[in-house]
């Protein structure tokens, strides 16, 4: 479990906070979804539980462990990381950019090969055609399931994902979010992920916690968000999908 | 052209030793500066504070013309030889390095260090199996450029006795011998394009290969690409420790081993073999020969460091240049003078001179001179503000001369350009000058039809040649002093200009042309 309570971020000494007073916790084996504008602090708060971010006060545990005492490094190579942009190092072929996270988590070549190609079954890559290409030479769906091939080498508890799927185009989102619900079930990680798509959030969340502004608005499933909304903010960016959803329901 | 086919020819040998010489010091210098210039590259990078500073200051080393550079490590240093010079070529080699070093981590996006780090990589993981791999392609380039310069940088080195291409290039020139300066230049030009195509090569090795052109035979022989700078490289040690083990051949029991040094000019070089080959023909003593070196004061701080053991000088540059006093009465009695100061001050003896007296003289066109009636140096006070003259750098410098000169006779010339020693005949001759301060024995003055003018209000010191020696030297082995007797008084003015002029007119080479005078002698 990841426990956030009361944490503030802010970038400029405390004149203003990019994050105030957020808590939730993320239960073992959801998906939670942080979603929001951009600049509303949901990257923010996703980037300061493996601590690429350092928050500025508040707690926030891992398994009941505060993160502010672990090894970033050794924190960071216990949870898997997904980047917004592709993230992939571009000098390496597929199979070492998965098997960068395993050799630093000290395997053997041969088992980590054996793990390559596991990994790449797993994200629906054939290892043949694919261990050995740089990333250069792979379309962009295809890069971001190595990406995600790569979070999940060394088997970690928690995946974090920050808008993962954004510089995608739209069915090829479609296939990826299912592959990742099926992945999900297969493997029983437990998934924060960060998007500003309402859709995308929709389709992979278990919960959801709307952000606005750095405050966190409500969190709940997505029945409780879309039925009960407890602020105008989450009345006002729920009510697209409502009316789109009634116009699809009219042209059926 | 058959004439520089005949050089090449008979000095092939040489040729080896001297490409292997500039090849080991440019070679050596890149490696150190590579091994310095990336460290550094990499500090630079990561304190933004500490760039800037890292930054200017490479900036300056590359600012400081070489020539000076080469001058102020001597002075720093003290010694002549490869230390100064490699120690000049690493600092040049920085700048492109560290420069490159600082762009090449630069250029690396932003998302795929944080990914590096997301995953959980220390500092020295990041650095090691990310930035470092993304920016060696650029790294490279900054290392290419490096070595390329300073194979050019690398020819001025043998003015302090570093030996390399550079030294055939600088014997050309003061001989005024066109195949010996395209000997040196031919091969240190294709140095460079083998360098630079061998490090393009070891770049492209560099950037990693896409998966749908490792087929290609380019590709497949990448791995090899990476190795043929490091085999190039080993190549070159060899060839130059090749050269230098003949060195040492030469060398081998350093007590039996004399070091001779000159100056850049056919006299010296001349006056250098001479003795060398006495030397070597009347005692069991090896010679080692160091010559070409920049100036006066390089040859005596030499002499006085033991770097060298013999070189000639000139009693009248010895009393205004060494001993900065003012000129004297007449030759025996400088002659007297500089022997006991150099003995008491440097611990240096004055052997029997050479027997010629080598003053500046100013000389002009016989055909000018003519028109205009000259025929002294006073002559000239009245036209020389419409005068062209064309004097030596140290000439420009030195006590006895322009600056005394000026100050004697009260000429004032109306435009004074600096020029090689070697090239203000040809100049004089052409008209582009109409003064120069020439030497009295050299050759190129009777064939270009020049007229030395008389020093009517003696001026000039009497600059008599003699061999000057180190006191353990000719203690330890007073045969040298025998040896270098035999050519004493041998060398009247007009005996060394007929000399000078095989060299500069006829562009026979100073061997033989020592060789065969003292052929003669016997």
């Amino acid at each position: 479990m990841i426990k956030i309570e009361h944490v503030y971020k802010s970038f400029d000494g405390g004149r203003s906070f990019a994050v105030q007073d957020i808590s939730f916790e993320i239960r073992q084996g959801e998906t939670v979804v942080l979603l929001g504008k951009s600049g509303c602090g949901k990257t923010t708060t996703l980037k300061m539980i493996n601590r690429l971010i350092e928050r500025t006060k508040g707690v926030i545990e891992v398994d009941g462990r505060d993160v502010s005492r672990a090894d970033p490094v050794m924190l960071r190579r216990s949870i898997g990381y997904v980047f917004q942009g592709v993230g992939l190092f571009p000098h390496l072929t597929v199979e070492k950019n998965i098997g960068t996270s395993l050799s630093l988590l000290g395997w053997s070549k041969s088992r980590q090969k054996e793990r390559v190609r596991e990994l790449l079954g797993l994200v629906e890559l054939e290892p043949a055609k694919y261990a050995k290409r740089l990333p250069g030479e792979l379309s962009g769906g295809e890069q971001q399931r190595v990406g995600v091939a790569r979070a999940l080498a060394g088997s970690p508890k928690y995946l974090l994902m920050d808008e993962p799927f954004g510089a995608l185009d739209a069915i090829t989102r479609d296939v990826l979010q299912q592959q990742l619900l099926e992945i999900q079930r297969k493997i029983q990680v437990t998934v924060v992920f960060v998007t500003h798509d309402i859709f995308e959030a929709l389709t992979v969340a278990s919960r959801i916690a709307v952000l606005n502004q750095g405050h966190l608005e409500q969190i709940g499933t997505k029945q409780e968000i879309m039925n009960e909304p407890q602020t105008d903010f989450v009345r006002e960016i729920f009510a697209r999908p409502s009316s789109q959803l009634r116009h699809y329901k009219s042209l059926l | 052209m058959d004439q520089f086919w005949k050089v090449v020819v008979e000095r092939f040998g040489e040729v080896v030793t001297r490409t292997g010489e500039h090849f080991v010091l440019t070679g050596l210098s890149t490696l150190i500066a590579t091994s310095v210039g990336i460290p550094l590259g990499i500090v630079a990078y990561r304190t933004q504070r500490l760039r800037h500073v890292l930054v200017a200051m490479v900036n300056l080393f590359q600012t400081i013309p070489s020539l000076a550079m080469l001058a102020i490590l001597l002075v720093l240093l003290g010694k002549i030889g490869i230390a100064p010079a490699l120690i000049a070529l690493v600092l040049y080699a920085l700048l492109p390095i560290v420069r490159n070093t600082v762009a090449g981590l630069n250029e690396i996006s932003g998302d795929v260090i944080e990914a590096g780090r997301g995953i959980g990589m220390t500092d020295g993981q990041l650095l090691w199996r990310v930035q470092l791999p993304l920016g060696l392609p650029v790294i490279m380039a900054g290392v290419r450029t490096a070595a390329v310069v300073g194979v050019g940088i690398a020819t001025l080195s043998a003015f302090i006795g570093a030996g390399g291409l550079g030294q055939f290039i600088n014997r050309g020139l003061a001989t005024y011998n066109t195949n010996l300066v395209l000997l040196g230049a031919i091969p240190a030009a294709m140095l460079a394009l083998l360098v630079d195509g061998c490090l393009s090569l070891a770049e492209q090795a560099a950037k990693p290969t896409p998966f749908t052109e490792r087929h290609k035979l380019r590709y497949r022989l990448k791995p090899a690409f990476a190795v043929l700078p490091v085999v190039v490289f080993v190549c070159g040690m060899f060839l130059g420790a090749v050269g230098g083990a003949k060195d040492d051949a030469r060398s081998s029991s350093s007590a039996d081993v004399v070091t001779i040094g000159s100056k850049n000019f056919t006299e010296q070089l001349l006056l250098g073999e001479l003795m060398a080959q006495l030397i070597e023909g009347h005692t069991d003593l090896r010679v080692e020969r160091r010559f070409n070196l920049g100036g006066t004061m390089i040859c005596h701080n030499a002499l006085v460091r033991g770097e060298i053991d013999i070189y000639s000088e000139y009693t009248g540059t010895a009393l205004t240049a060494i001993l900065k006093e003012p000129g004297t009465t007449g030759p025996e009695a400088t002659y007297d003078h500089v022997a006991r100061v150099y003995k008491r001050r440097y611990g240096l003896i004055w052997l029997e001179p050479f027997g010629f007296n080598n003053t500046y003289t100013i000389t002009v066109r016989q055909s000018q001179a003519k028109k205009h009636n000259w025929n002294w140096i006073s002559d000239l006070v009245d036209d020389a503000g419409d005068l062209h003259a064309g004097f030596t750098s140290e000439f420009m410098e030195r006590q006895d001369g322009y600056p005394g000169l000026k100050e004697t006779y009260g000429l004032a010339f109306g435009k004074i350009s600096d020029l090689e020693s070697s090239l203000m005949y040809g100049a004089l001759a052409e008209g582009q000058v109409d003064v120069i301060c020439g030497f009295a024995t050299d050759g190129r003055i009777a064939v270009y039809n020049l007229l030395p003018l008389e020093d009517d209000k003696a001026f000039f010191p009497p600059y008599y040649a003699a061999p000057i020696i180190r006191e353990e030297v000719l203690k330890k082995h007073p045969e040298i002093g025998s040896a270098l007797a035999r050519i004493a008084g041998r060398l009247d003015d007009a005996t060394m200009q007929r000399l000078n002029c095989k060299v500069d007119h006829d562009q026979m080479d100073t061997r033989s042309v020592a060789r065969a005078f003292l052929g003669g002698l016997q």
